[in-house]
């Protein structure tokens, strides 16, 4: 989408500013001022303006309660490519990226197929798959906090089918990250199945009926005839799924503030706000927010490419 | 045209729904059950349900729930409001102007659309400290606008482009002015787009839980969220409280979602089908 946007522009500003005559200065700018200005000026100030300060703090050891402030150079940056706490919560985004871009994605689109008919019935199911989309982070932490406390439904369900000692999902290490993996994931499906069920109503009936007459079966219609059409809505979900995993930190706040052990679901995100409010130290937050920002950046436009490259392909 | 399911289709699908719809059935049952069969029968109907919970929430002492809510309602509300207004009209200026100067700013503007929150709060903090307004609804509604402009933005540019520029044109023939052209004759051409960023920006900042966390402050105002966030804090064994808070602050959000569904699921899937 930012592709296309930028593209255009750049397209029609060419084509119009050598055809037409270039209007006096100052109404322009009264008019930029006018328009565009008061917007402008707020997203300078909370937004343009933070970043820069972010990587001018980057730079230095600031810390609110114990001035003076001294430039330090890539200290910051040194330091944290060693820091295990830095480093751990590096693993645990990765880890829950995945699991948040793969599981949504290949379950949703298993409902969209699923739900993919007409009639009052697939209407009411659709709805219930993207209720929890509108849900508080909170509200749906919560919930799940108590589903899955070590005696809560979930594990007094496994005891009653014979399962003696069912796992802490969210106070046992080894567990908790993916319980929290599967709760994002809870939350995010509806997404996925709204995205593949839009892409799933814009593969043409024909082509489906004519690839049937062929003696081709459900599997290989899909496969040969919707599959290729699908790949816009692969792109949506994935670059999303994976933007919005990179900057968890809500449910890691509610539900296990980094814990239990070590770190053990302590995000990028979660790291960050801990280093800048809790412990102060604004230059090695400054340099932690400067690298979450690159990565996603980068993993984003490395994404997009790809699944762009794809959607030509097809 | 697509076809009618099977009825093993139906049911297969129904099926599925409901495993996927328990967690919410369990939240949805413990608001209406007493205290202690929560812990004890968690997933058991409530029966005979109860409305001594969102009582108990009502009628807190400290009215936490109604502080909570009037502090979201006028978060939400303003911020969509300012949102809706700045974004059109910076939206419309993009569209309609041409050169190196709106090519800056739409790059710009693109940059504010990946920037999670989390990675600017720390100078916001010192923005907002900066100009008296750290820990007021005005600081946080101020943060709102800046950081989601970019969406109403691109939302409202992208349809502009598809309203015939004649018809500005021939208003200004007649002698209107800029603003006189895009309040009367533009905006009201706007209403999709308009829905679109209200929509989605209302559900956004009313769930929207860091930002107040951080920008109120501890202790000093609550929104819905923060205010839930608070209370399992404190309530710690009172679960009846807790659901009945969250399905309280939720309710304003649910009666709009479910009113305005198919608004809802067109703008999330713009460019989902090819062609």
């Amino acid at each position: 989408m930012g592709e296309g946007l930028i593209g255009t522009a750049v397209a029609t500003g060419r084509a119009r500013s050598s055809s037409r005559r270039r209007r006096p200065a100052w109404p322009r700018i009264r008019h930029f001022l006018g328009f565009g200005g008061p917007g402008l000026a707020v997203y300078t100030c909370f937004v343009l303006a933070p970043i820069l300060i972010s990587f001018g703090y980057s730079l230095t050891n600031y810390n609110p309660f114990n001035p003076p402030t001294k430039y330090v150079g890539l200290h910051n940056y040194r330091m944290l490519l060693t820091d295990p706490t830095f480093l751990t919560s590096l693993k645990v985004t990765t880890i829950l990226t995945v699991i948040v871009v793969v599981t949504p994605n290949v379950l949703g689109l298993a409902i969209a197929v699923l739900l993919d008919r007409r009639g009052w019935l697939y209407n009411a199911l659709r709805s219930v798959f993207f209720l929890p989309m509108v849900l508080s982070s909170v509200v749906v932490s919560v919930i799940w906090t108590r589903l899955l406390d070590n005696d809560g439904p979930i594990n007094q369900a496994l005891r009653a089918l014979g399962v003696a000692h069912p796992p802490g999902w969210l106070s046992d290490p080894d567990y908790a990250l993916y319980s929290l993996g599967a709760i994002l994931s809870w939350q995010m499906l509806g997404f996925c199945v709204v995205v593949w069920l839009a892409g799933l109503q814009g593969v043409p009936t024909e082509q489906l009926e004519a690839a049937e007459m062929d003696g081709a079966g459900p599997a290989r219609r899909f496969w040969h005839v919707s599959w290729p059409l699908l790949a816009p809505a692969l792109t949506i979900n994935t670059v999303v799924l994976m933007i919005s995993a990179f900057k968890i930190f809500d449910h890691v706040q509610v539900i296990t503030r980094g814990g239990p052990g070590e770190g053990t679901t302590a995000t990028i995100a979660f790291v960050v706000l801990r280093t800048a409010f809790e412990e102060n130290r604004g230059g090695i937050a400054s340099a932690q927010a400067v690298i979450m920002l690159t990565i996603i950046a980068t993993a984003s436009a490395v994404a997009l490419r790809l699944l762009r490259r794809r959607e030509v392909e097809l | 045209m697509r076809r009618h399911g099977s009825p093993v289709r139906a049911l297969m699908a129904t099926f599925v729904a409901a495993i996927f719809f328990l967690p919410l059935y369990v939240a949805l049952a413990n608001v209406f059950k007493r205290g202690d069969l929560i812990t004890k029968e968690p997933a058991a109907f409530p029966w005979p349900p109860t409305l001594h919970n969102i009582i108990a929430v009502l009628t807190r002492p400290d009215r936490l729930y109604w502080v909570s809510l009037t502090n979201s309602v006028v978060v939400t509300g303003l911020s969509i409001v300012v949102l809706t207004v700045l974004s059109a009209m910076l939206g419309h200026y993009l569209a309609r102007s041409h050169g190196r100067w709106v090519q800056i700013v739409t790059l710009l503007l693109l940059c504010g659309l990946m920037i999670p929150a989390q990675a600017i709060l720390m100078p916001v903090v010192r923005v907002l400290q900066a100009t008296g307004l750290m820990t007021t609804l005005q600081g946080l509604i101020l943060f709102n606008v800046g950081y989601y402009i970019p969406f109403g933005v691109f939302v409202f540019t992208g349809f502009i482009r598809s309203v015939p520029v004649e018809l500005e044109e021939s208003a200004a023939m007649d002698g209107a002015n800029r603003f006189q052209i895009f309040w009367r004759i533009v905006f009201p051409l706007l209403r999709p787009a308009t829905a679109s960023v209200l929509i989605f920006l209302g559900v956004w900042i009313w769930n929207d839980f860091l930002d107040p966390l951080v920008i109120l402050g501890p202790g000093q105002g609550t929104t819905v969220t923060t205010g839930i966030y608070r209370s399992i804090g404190q309530y710690q064994a009172d679960f009846g409280s807790v659901f009945a808070l969250m399905f309280l602050a939720t309710l304003p959000v649910l009666i709009f979602f479910l009113l305005l569904q198919k608004q809802f699921v067109k703008g999330l899937t713009g460019g989902a089908s090819k062609g």
